[in-house]
């Protein structure tokens, strides 16, 4: 398992408040993780920072072995792709040319997309089953759909690292199983994966570990069994455990803790 | 999978004729053999018509103008109807790229303010170094373009919040910021203690007349649009990534920053020329990219061409409408356009309602 990706004692804060003291971490290239925290624990700093689109205070983030601050944005995001939570797209623009921004870190100063950078183009809208509405306006798409796009353009990066901010937020239980069953599949071509998750219930089936965010302390890193446990979550976030379904399902496993 | 219903909805503006590239050319092709059309069709009109059978004489043997027509058409109405062409053609470019800077179609030269600063830099010049001189222009052109590269990035930092630019942040900054620049132009109206040359350019300025320029003039003004012209090219694709946001076009590798500021840059020197060869001409520069973007879409490349021309056939017919509707008395083209485009901007500010009063 070679480190893709590593986060080297980082230190990060807003003025006033700390986000991370001393974060270790390290995203192997068959990783897929989930990250999970309760509101404003840091999922889409840390994200960002994963992305080098924030700078951290202290420590440094490493992809392959090299420091990201030595990198250009072009360079980083030949490798990273990170798909935001949301994208407002000012004018009309239709999926297709959505994803082609994908392209950006490939073009050269001055010139325009080439072959292979249309076949990336064409290939990540079949690998996320957004090619049938490829001539409809993004802004016009229903919330699903619109999330298959997003990710699509962070295909078209052709990354090995995917960074996902919550990408089942305000879709319905049919969208999110589709999600996770992409996830699922980009996985399976390679890519590495870190997707922050807010539905608990699709974790356990898709991501192999999962990043605890405790607001309190540092990250808790384990398997999803490992992590998903009512107690550790209650405490989490600060809410009484076994109150939910949601905080009961992940143990579903083991049926004699569940209680009706 | 999505619904074969969902797929059947197509309400891209860009699924026209002119959307695959075959179309896209002929589009191009119409408009620049209707831009042909129109200069031929402006040079005939006038107070003295000049018929296009003797036209024909530029370029055929049989026929010939008369010595006067020859005189008209060559020092008075071809030098009109070119710098009109690229007024035009400036101001239509200049508002394709602002818009695509501001994220906001309602962004124009003139309604940012841009316009303005590039007649306050050009009156500074007539007014104050009035002997800089360079082919006519000099000092006059070089303030020109730096007053619109100020008036837009005071513009732009008063208007923007967090990279976007809010319709009503856009609309009262460059309202104020206009306004105060106009009134600076009479200011310097005043001070003028030569009176003369200065104010009558001025004058025809603030209204929006297309000036009579000389050919030395007009060869400047078109080297100044080529080369406009030519470093928006590659910032369209840019403008591209922009629209997608600021933070998420850094990610992908776009340089934000310096983009931002080479647009400034190409777009205020394309304003300055259509200042001064048309002074201050509203909304031209919202109402030619906002028909080209309902024909082909937003894709900002593919745009930029056909707006080019597009913008010059435009004012084009717009001057010499105003030139021969009061014949023989004039009609500021400002004032046409104005009449075109304030009911053309209401209407757009209307289709953003919901973002106004959001």
């Amino acid at each position: 398992m070679s480190a893709l990706l590593r986060f080297n004692h980082l230190g990060f804060g807003y003025p006033h408040r700390t986000i991370f003291t001393d974060l270790d971490a390290t995203i192997s290239k068959a990783a897929c993780i989930a990250l999970v925290g309760p509101n404003g624990s840091g999922k889409t700093t840390l994200l960002r920072l994963a992305a080098g689109t924030l700078k951290p205070d202290h420590g440094e983030v490493c992809l392959r072995g090299e420091s990201i601050d030595t990198l250009s944005h072009r360079n980083i995001a030949r490798s990273i792709a990170l798909v935001p939570q949301n994208v407002e797209v000012s004018f009309p623009f239709t999926v297709q040319q959505f994803v082609e921004q994908g392209r950006t870190p490939y073009l050269k100063m001055f010139g325009g997309m080439s072959g292979a950078d249309r076949d990336a183009v064409e290939h990540a809208m079949v690998l996320t089953d957004t090619i049938a509405f490829r001539n409809r306006v993004f802004n016009q798409l229903s919330g699903g759909e619109r999330q298959r796009v997003k990710i699509a353009l962070g295909l078209a990066q052709q990354p090995s690292l995917l960074l996902l901010d919550e990408p089942t937020q305000h879709l319905d239980i049919g969208r999110q199983l589709e999600l996770v069953d992409l996830i699922k599949r980009l996985h399976r071509h390679g890519i590495a994966i870190l997707a922050s998750m807010h539905e608990l219930t699709l974790i356990e089936d898709t991501f192999s570990s999962v990043w605890l965010l405790d607001p309190d302390e540092e990250m808790l890193q384990g398997t999803p069994s490992e992590m998903l446990r009512p107690e550790l979550l209650g405490r989490v976030f600060d809410c009484p455990p076994h109150s939910g379904p949601v905080l009961l399902k992940p143990r579903s496993k083991h049926p004699e803790r569940v209680r009706v | 999978m999505a619904g074969s219903v969902e797929d059947i909805r197509s309400d891209a503006p860009s699924q026209g004729v002119f959307y695959h590239p075959a179309g896209y050319r002929l589009l191009l092709g119409i408009l620049a053999a209707l831009l042909f059309l129109g200069i031929l069709v402006a040079a005939c009109v006038g107070i003295v018509p000049i018929p296009l059978r003797a036209m024909a004489g530029i370029f055929l043997p049989g026929h010939s103008l008369t010595g006067d027509q020859q005189l008209i058409l060559f020092s008075i109405r071809l030098p009109r109807i070119l710098a009109a062409v690229m007024a035009g053609s400036t101001l239509s470019v200049a508002g394709l790229l602002f818009q695509g800077l501001f994220r906001n179609p309602l962004a124009d030269p003139y309604v940012i303010g841009s316009s303005g600063g590039a007649v306050l830099g050009a009156s500074f010049g007539i007014f104050l170094f009035p002997q800089l001189s360079m082919a006519g222009f000099g000092a006059t052109a070089f303030l020109g373009v730096a007053g619109a590269i100020c008036s837009i990035t005071l513009v732009y930092m008063l208007a923007s919040v967090n990279g976007r630019t809010p319709v009503v942040a856009l609309l009262l900054a460059g309202f104020a910021v206009s306004t105060m620049l106009s009134y600076c132009s009479y200011f310097l109206e005043i001070m003028d203690h030569d009176f003369g040359t200065g104010l009558r350019v001025l004058t025809s300025w603030l209204r929006g007349t297309i000036a009579q320029p000389t050919w030395p003039q007009l060869a400047v003004m078109a080297a100044m649009l080529l080369v406009g012209l030519g470093a928006s090219f590659p910032l369209t694709r840019r403008l591209n990534t922009l629209a997608l946001g600021e933070e998420y076009a850094a990610h992908l590798g776009l340089h934000v920053q310096q983009t931002r500021i080479a647009v400034i840059i190409v777009g205020s020197l394309l304003t300055a020329v259509a200042v001064a060869l048309g002074g201050l001409i509203s909304f031209v520069g919202l109402i030619v990219p906002h028909m080209m973007r309902m024909i082909l879409g937003p894709d900002h490349v593919r745009l930029l061409p056909a707006t080019a021309l597009a913008g010059g056939i435009f004012l084009l017919v717009a001057d010499t409408v105003a030139r021969s509707i009061i014949a023989p008395s004039e009609l500021p083209v400002g004032v046409l356009t104005a009449f075109i485009g304030g009911p053309f901007f209401l209407y757009l500010l209307r289709q953003a309602k919901r973002e106004v009063f959001a």
